[in-house]
């Protein structure tokens, strides 16, 4: 409860500061606010994508399940983190190129991650039996998370894009006002605290369907042995 | 009050709903496993 505690504090504190008190960034304006969520969202689901990934390889080596509950669970919070990144680039987007959409290749990169991981979601939920679904969700996830940078850090570098540039530029160097490094590092780190906390919820609700669902079977399953 | 301050107040009250949800949520986790 006193981590959950900090997590809240921290957070508030550190959107006070970045919204308030942290300049500008010149050129960007008004809309260097946008920084402190869009890039933290996109993130924590690179992050997400990976522990999915990771847990589905788990899962194909040991065949527990707990792996599948965390793949999963680390694949739906990518999504919702995906689209959290999607709309503040898409606000960001109207306010400084005046369209919501503009099929930049970071957008268009952005889009094919969410189709990639709705596909997965489509998948699991499609597939009849826990053991079978978390395999051919394993062998997906898997398979999956290769587009992940390929389509998230390769492609927006190819091609051109009016999309500022990284945060970490091609010299390996930040340029950014102490205060602004600051804030963002610190939303940074209170958003991946928020996935673990979010990950954690969602990995023991999982567990609790399959007991529940596991108790309703057993009385069915009596008499049949 | 400023275009940041407003801004701020509704990250702020953005923040406090999703975190109350959160913890009514995890506190629903902890009763079902506890039965």
């Amino acid at each position: 409860m006193i981590a959950r505690g900090i997590l809240f504090v921290w957070i508030a504190v550190w959107t006070v500061i970045a919204l308030v008190k942290a300049p500008l960034v010149p050129g960007l304006g008004g809309t260097t606010r946008v920084l402190y969520f869009h890039i933290p969202a996109a993130w924590v689901a690179s992050i997400a994508l990976a522990w999915s990934m990771g847990h589905s390889l788990l899962y194909l080596w040991r065949r527990r399940i707990e792996h599948d509950d965390h793949a999963a669970s680390a694949a739906e919070l990518g999504l919702v983190f995906c689209i959290g990144a999607t709309i503040t680039g898409s606000v960001w987007a109207k306010a400084v190129w005046h369209s919501w959409w503009n099929w930049d290749p970071r957008e268009t990169s952005i889009f094919f991650v969410l189709l990639v991981y709705g596909a997965y979601l489509a998948l699991r939920g499609s597939i009849e039996g826990e053991e079978r679904r978390a395999r051919l969700s394993a062998i997906y996830s898997a398979a999956a998370f290769v587009t992940v940078p390929f389509l998230m850090f390769i492609v927006p570098r190819i091609y051109f894009s009016l999309h500022p540039d990284p945060i970490i530029n091609t010299s390996g160097k930040m340029h950014m006002d102490p205060l602004i490094r600051i804030s963002f590092f610190a939303m940074l780190l209170g958003f991946t605290g928020l996935f673990a906390w979010m990950l954690s919820m969602r990995v023991r609700v999982l567990r609790l369907t399959r007991r529940i669902e596991a108790g309703a079977a057993a009385p069915a399953l009596e008499g049949t042995v | 009050m400023n275009a940041d301050q407003v801004v701020c107040g509704v990250a702020l009250l953005v923040w406090g709903l999703i975190f109350f949800y959160l913890t009514r949520l995890e506190r629903r986790i902890r009763e079902l496993e506890k039965r």
